[in-house]
């Protein structure tokens, strides 16, 4: 802090009287000088220096002059990563409050009685429709160090698109990196007495939908070229919104889930991203052979605080608990690209806590680090704008004093399209840790 | 551990094709073929087939010895009726859901693959529970334990589909005891609206055959088509229209038996199997016309009104009228000694021993339309076999081992031996968990230990 | 086979005078009581065992029935069925098993008991002859789980023209449940309908307060025993409280289901606080719990040997070779079928026991001889011996494998058809042209 700001001190000083932590009015350029910076696509830089404008990563390296007129940051003691990255979450999307889901006192709709009724599908929403700037949980992920989101709708079946989305930005339309993630679908049944009222049924019906999207596309296809003296296909927006997916989120917690979601991919010749995954460490083949990416739920599974002391616990699932963290590392070991995520009712700093078990469990840091920068880019083909340290990227860019896995470790800055945030003070993160 | 195994064991495949097995002899053993007699002497599996078996063999060079001390070894016993290994239960939103399919759902680490084994079986007919006048396909599996869910399944086994008649499919037509009013009920809630559902499922598939059928023909003539949408519901029931996938029939009394009999006639299709079938013993005759097969329990009666007049005679009456007939289990419990199950129908209706062990080795496989693959000892079968160590009809009998395409999947003496290191490891996980907890409860942030 | 019997059967009056007197000669005897006689007789007078032996004097003109092939057993004791009370399980109309309320200890099994229950003879015709009734037992339809005294179990004779006629034991022991952390709900084993969570805390203190509840009961009793027996004036009758003075007196003992280790331990500690007898049944776990039992010489109703293992991890043969171990330990125990579809099958629960460690002897004495004792019989019935009445099952084999057939079955003395509704139905539509 002693000499880390020159020009900027004076803005921060005034700002850090606010509630919100402090947004910085667009400054021209932005120097970081003398840092270590860890770019994650390249070496680290002892010395290095970042130069920031427009939002973008102008350049980067140990011997960069930095441009006359920039605001310069003093990088000793600093270092500076990539802004994290959460490869899955709800973050940005305002959600209901404990008393009950929006739809609230809506009479039930009648139950679905085959797929023809589109259960439980939403899947022309889309995240960067639904997510709001003052979402409350942003500030707390910024101040654990993260700008970036693969955020998604995730109610229902087939529940609706992402978005790759920065952590901050004056209107929701900002904070979009790219409004097409992928189609996130979970196994649950609809509920009630609707089809599909099983793992089965939902399975079945998402195959249905899959031939029905290709059907649809084929009827639209045939109409487009020659429309005369043919009945047009009806609009199907469930279908619509299948077709134009770039991927599909599955989930697959257990090694059987795993294999049966990377099956049904390969029937369907999906491109699929699974999520769960904390019995990877038993398929890490299986993965690496089907070539799909998956992320991995950093909220490790733990013994129910609950439960009868005295019941019976079983070996698989001791097991389970035992060596899910290790999971990270055996995907690494495998070569198979994976990212991180935790559960939506865990904090951003469980988040970091998580993966912080996954390095106990034998994953390299590096290879963490990459899996909350880089790598989640790459899953979403955004790695060309966001996940390291390079010249033309988005300037998404996390400082803290000491290293990023450490408990001890503070946050000191995070920059968000090239705009500065310092996190809330830490009096929030301990109320944080108390909430939970 | 297991996982271990099942890595090593993937390995195996991958890295080596069976054929670099050694061979394996068991000799010295009371030989139970089911088909072709018995006798005192060996059988011989190569490439995980059966290549001879006969009192005199020869014993191929560097063959793995099994000496049986004259215990009895049977075919693997084959379950026609079983719900192990699945993570789903029922789709019972629909009267009609021949889009689910069993092979989706499968889980190999489900322990009661393990128990099957140990009580001497090696393939099972999975499917799911009797919700749906017409459910969903079912798998035939082996219980290659320690392998993953596609590795489970039997290859070459037709496909098959769940039916389900009388008071499981109408239930949910009627509100529960206690409740008011007409909430979500399903159709249908009588035996005559389950006849419907079947007549008019098929009514439906017909004309979905007719169109897939059109557009072939305008294929063949290169006319200009697009095909007609896929229907998952539909497909499998035009399979079994066109024969290429075999019904297996949940029923209880003979009113539905023949109705179903009658409806196949209908349609020109045939049941494959009736299922638990407890009053076909007053249809037999429909039945053996019908040329369907029966799976039925040994002796379970009264625990609901279609099942007051079951009777234990039932599979012995069936047999001799003429009837293919298997037991099956229905139970992850029972499903471990079908073997004495099968003991039954000789004191029940007084069936010869191998009457009886037919029931649970040959005829299933017959109705499963696997018996040129197993189901009896003979060579050229797959060498799925059970070790006991008395005659496999007598309630003093233990399952000794279990083999599998001429792997040992299940070995009593490893069994026994292996249990302290499984329990030593449990105990040192759950101590390890608890050291866990204690460091996490010392290194919580101030904030949580309030 | 059958119409031979049948013959015997039709000819018996014309034999002798007293259809409750016959000989059965040539047999290989298995009186459980004493060693097996190969070449023997057995001679019942006016429904009880007037001799047994090699060698057995036969008064004149006396029936006789040739034994030779064949066996002369006990008859064998099911100590838990819900014979009677309960019909077809899955329709509420035809149970009686489970009543309302928390403490129901005047309730008693035996006169609800139809005598013309279709279970009776198709369980009979497998040679057990005698069973015990439980009142608030698993089964569905009528279950109340928050019961905490069931009711009394009583012993019935499987023949009668009424449950009167049946009745042995009126109070052969009140079935007692104490509360446990999960909640009363379906078995495990069928895994259906998953009780509502609750968080531990609230769980505990749910069993605390009805500990106490029930602890209260058992105090209200007392006092009321005492008050009786000071011929207190004023005293007004109370029909549940009478009901526990012989329970508090030691006459009728308390059954208890408790399948695991903390389970047997909290239930003999129940026992031990209330100076009750106890019988445990349905234990599948007992654990180190097992030096208790024999120590304090605990009988124990073991439920069907044929069932899964308790917990995934158990091995997988843990249920078959329970019965084995308990007798290696010394602990005296019968079996119980707790299920009526299934109560025919009684035997083969024995001989799967022994398949995997039980002695033959121990397994034949658990479902006659060592049942009776635990019930309070053993001087009527549950072997061969002078005296005792002549519940007999003879066979063409070893009464536990499923291939013998039950070629005679007496009891009292009392020559009993082999017909039941499932061999009418066999002979019906065998002949169906």
């Amino acid at each position: 802090m002693r000499k880390a700001i020159s020009s900027l001190l004076a803005i921060s000083a005034a700002t850090a009287l606010g509630v919100f932590p402090a947004f910085a009015a667009a400054p021209g350029t932005i120097a970081i000088r003398n840092a270590r910076v860890v770019t994650v696509s390249g070496p680290v830089l002892q010395r290095g220096t970042i130069v920031i404008r427009d939002g973008l990563i102008e350049a980067v390296g140990e011997q960069i002059t930095v441009p006359s007129g920039a605001w310069v940051i003093e990088g000793d003691g600093l270092t500076v990563y990539p802004g994290l990255m959460t490869s899955l979450s709800t973050w940005g999307i305002p959600q209901p409050n404990a008393s009950g889901g929006g739809e609230r006192n809506a009479p039930a709709p009648p139950p679905a009685r085959g797929p023809e009724d589109r259960p439980a599908t939403t899947s022309w929403l889309h995240a960067a429709d639904l997510i709001q700037s003052s979402e409350r949980r942003l500030e707390a992920a910024r101040s654990a160090g993260f700008t970036t989101s693969a955020t998604f709708p995730v109610n229902g079946i087939i529940a609706g698109h992402g978005a790759i989305i920065n952590l901050a930005g004056e209107t929701p339309g900002s904070m979009v990196v790219t409004p097409s993630a992928g189609l996130y679908m979970t196994m649950n049944p609809a509920g009630g007495p609707s089809y599909p009222g099983s793992l089965m049924g939902v399975i079945a019906y998402i195959r249905q939908v899959f031939l029905d999207a290709e059907h649809y596309q084929m009827l639209k296809a045939d109409y487009e070229k020659s429309p005369a003296g043919k009945r047009r296909p009806a609009y199907d927006r469930a279908l619509e919104g299948v077709l134009n997916a770039p991927r599909i989120l599955l989930p697959a917690v257990n090694a059987a889930q795993i294999e049966r979601m990377l099956r049904f991919a390969a029937e369907r010749k999906i491109r699929a991203v699974l999520y769960g995954g904390h019995e990877a460490y038993r398929t890490a083949e299986a993965l690496k052979q089907s070539g799909a990416p998956i992320l991995l739920n950093a909220s490790w599974p733990e013994r129910d605080r609950e439960a009868d002391p005295d019941a019976e616990e079983t070996l698989q699932v001791l097991e389970l608990r035992e060596n899910a963290p290790s999971s990270a590392a055996a995907l690494a070991k495998a070569g198979v690209p994976f990212a991180f995520y935790a559960s939506d009712s865990a904090s951003p700093r469980d988040l970091l806590r998580g993966v912080k078990k996954a390095i106990d469990a034998g994953l390299p840091a590096d290879r963490a680090l990459r899996a909350l920068t880089l790598s989640p880019a790459e899953i979403y083909g955004v790695a060309d704008r966001l996940g390291s340290i390079e010249k033309g990227k988005i300037a998404n860019l996390l400082v803290t004093k000491g290293d990023l896995f450490q408990e001890r470790t503070r946050v000191q800055y995070v920059f968000i399209d090239g705009n500065k945030y310092e996190p809330a003070a830490p009096v929030a993160a301990q109320a944080e840790g108390a909430a939970r | 551990m297991r996982f271990r195994i099942s890595l090593l064991s993937l390995a195996l495949c991958v890295a080596a094709p069976l054929a670099a097995a050694p061979p394996i002899v068991i000799r010295n053993a009371n030989v139970l073929t089911v088909t072709k007699g018995s006798f005192q002497g060996s059988v011989v599996i190569q490439d995980g087939k059966i290549v001879e078996a006969g009192p005199n063999v020869l014993v191929p060079q560097g063959a793995t010895v099994i000496d049986a001390n004259g215990m009895y070894l049977m075919p693997g016993i084959i379950d026609c009726h079983s719900h192990i290994a699945i993570d789903a239960i029922n789709e019972s939103s629909v009267s009609v859901s021949s889009m689910v399919s069993i092979e989706d759902v499968l889980n190999p680490d489900a322990i009661s693959i393990y128990r099957a084994l140990a009580g001497g079986v090696t393939t099972a007919n999975i499917l799911h529970g009797s919700a749906n006048a017409i459910g969903g396909k079912c798998s035939v599996i082996k219980m290659r334990w320690g392998k993953r869910a596609s590795e489970l399944l039997f290859q070459g086994a037709k496909p098959g589909i769940k039916f389900a008649l009388g008071e499981n499919p109408k239930r949910r037509g009627s509100a529960p005891p206690g409740v008011q009013g007409t909430p979500n009920l399903r159709y249908p809630a009588t035996r005559m609206g389950v006849e419907d559902v079947i007549r008019q499922a098929f009514t439906e598939a017909r004309i979905y055959q007719a169109e897939w059928r059109e557009y072939y023909r305008k294929v063949e003539k290169n006319e200009q088509a697009i095909p007609p949408r896929r229907d998952l519901k539909l497909e499998p029931l035009v399979e079994v229209l066109e024969g290429k996938r075999l019904v297996h029939a949940h029923c209880y009394r003979a009113d539905e038996i023949l109705m179903l009999l009658r409806i196949a006639d209908e349609y020109g299709f045939k049941i494959k199997t009736l299922q638990h079938v407890l009053e076909g013993y007053k249809v037999a005759k429909e039945i053996a016309a019908h040329g369907a097969g029966a799976s039925t329990f040994s002796d379970w009666w009264s625990y609901k009104v279609e099942a007051y007049d079951a009777i234990p005679y039932n599979a012995a009456i069936m047999v001799r009228k003429g009837v293919l007939v298997s037991l099956n289990s229905d139970s992850a419990e029972l499903m471990r000694h079908l073997n004495t199950e099968a003991a039954k129908t000789m004191k029940y209706g007084g069936l010869s021993e191998t009457e009886a062990l037919s029931l649970i080795t040959i005829n299933p496989a017959k109705q499963l339309e696997i018996d040129h693959l197993v189901g009896s000892i003979e060579p050229g079968k797959q060498a799925d076999l059970v070790l006991y160590d008395k005659h496999p009809l007598s309630n003093y009998a233990k399952v000794q081992k279990v083999l599998i395409d001429g792997e040992i999947y299940f070995d009593r003496d490893k069994d026994l031996s292996e249990r302290p290191a499984k329990e030593a490891r449990k105990k040192m996980l759950l101590e390890r968990e608890k050291q866990r907890q204690a460091e996490q409860a010392k290194n919580a942030p101030s904030g949580r230990q309030q | 086979m059958r119409v031979v019997s049948l013959l015997i059967l039709i000819s018996l009056p014309l034999l002798a005078g007293n259809d409750d007197s016959f000989l059965i000669r040539n047999a290989s005897i298995h009186p459980v009581s004493g060693p097996d006689i190969t070449n023997g007789s057995v001679l019942v007078v006016n429904g009880k065992i007037a001799d047994v032996g090699p060698k057995v004097a036969a008064p004149k003109g006396v029936r006789v029935i040739e034994g030779r092939g064949l066996h002369v057993y006990p008859g064998m004791i099911d100590s838990a069925t819900q014979l009677g009370i309960s019909e077809i399980s899955s329709v509420r109309e035809t149970n009686d098993i489970g009543e309302i309320g928390k403490f129901n200890p005047q309730l008693r099994a035996s006169i609800a008991v139809n005598a013309d229950s279709e279970h009776i003879p198709v369980t009979r015709v497998n040679g057990i002859t005698s069973a015990i009734v439980l009142p608030g037992t698993s089964g569905s339809g009528g279950r109340s789980p928050a019961a905490y005294v069931q009711g009394q179990a009583s012993l019935i004779r499987l023949d009668g023209w009424t449950w009167e006629e049946m009745e042995v034991l009126r109070s052969a022991a009140l079935q007692l449940r104490l509360p446990s952390l999960a909640p009363a709900g379906p078995s495990p084993t069928t895994g259906a309908g998953k009780p509502a969570r609750t968080s531990l805390g609230e769980a505990r203190r749910r069993v605390e307060a009805e500990k106490r509840d029930i602890a209260d009961f058992f105090e209200q009793a007392r006092r009321y025993q005492k008050a009786k027996a000071e011929g207190e004036p004023g005293l007004k009758p109370d029909l549940r409280l009478e009901a526990m003075i012989p329970v508090l007196e030691g006459k009728v003992p308390v059954l208890i289901q408790a399948e695991r280790e903390k389970a047997i331990r909290e239930a003999i500690e129940f026992a031990d606080k209330q100076k009750i007898r106890l019988i445990l049944a349905n234990v599948r776990e007992p654990g180190a719990a097992v030096e208790e039992i024999r120590k304090r010489g605990i009988p124990v109703i073991l439920g069907p040997t044929l069932e899964l293992p308790l917990d995934e991890d158990d091995p997988y043969d843990s249920a078959f070779t329970l019965a084995g171990e308990l007798h290696r330990a010394g602990v005296k125990f019968a079996f119980g079928s707790f299920e009526n579809q299934f109560a025919r099958n009684l035997p083969y629960q024995a001989a799967n026991a022994v398949a995997f460690g039980l002695p033959y002897d121990a397994a034949l004495r658990a479902v006659t001889l060592t049942a009776a004792e635990i019930w309070g019989v053993a001087d009527r019935i549950g072997s061969i011996d002078k005296g005792k009445i002549a519940d007999l099952v003879v066979t063409d084999g070893d009464l536990l494998e499923t291939k013998t057939q039950v070629k005679h079955l007496f009891i009292s003395g009392k020559a009993v058809s082999l017909e039941t509704r499932h061999t009418r139905l066999y002979q019906r539509y065998l002949n169906r042209p």
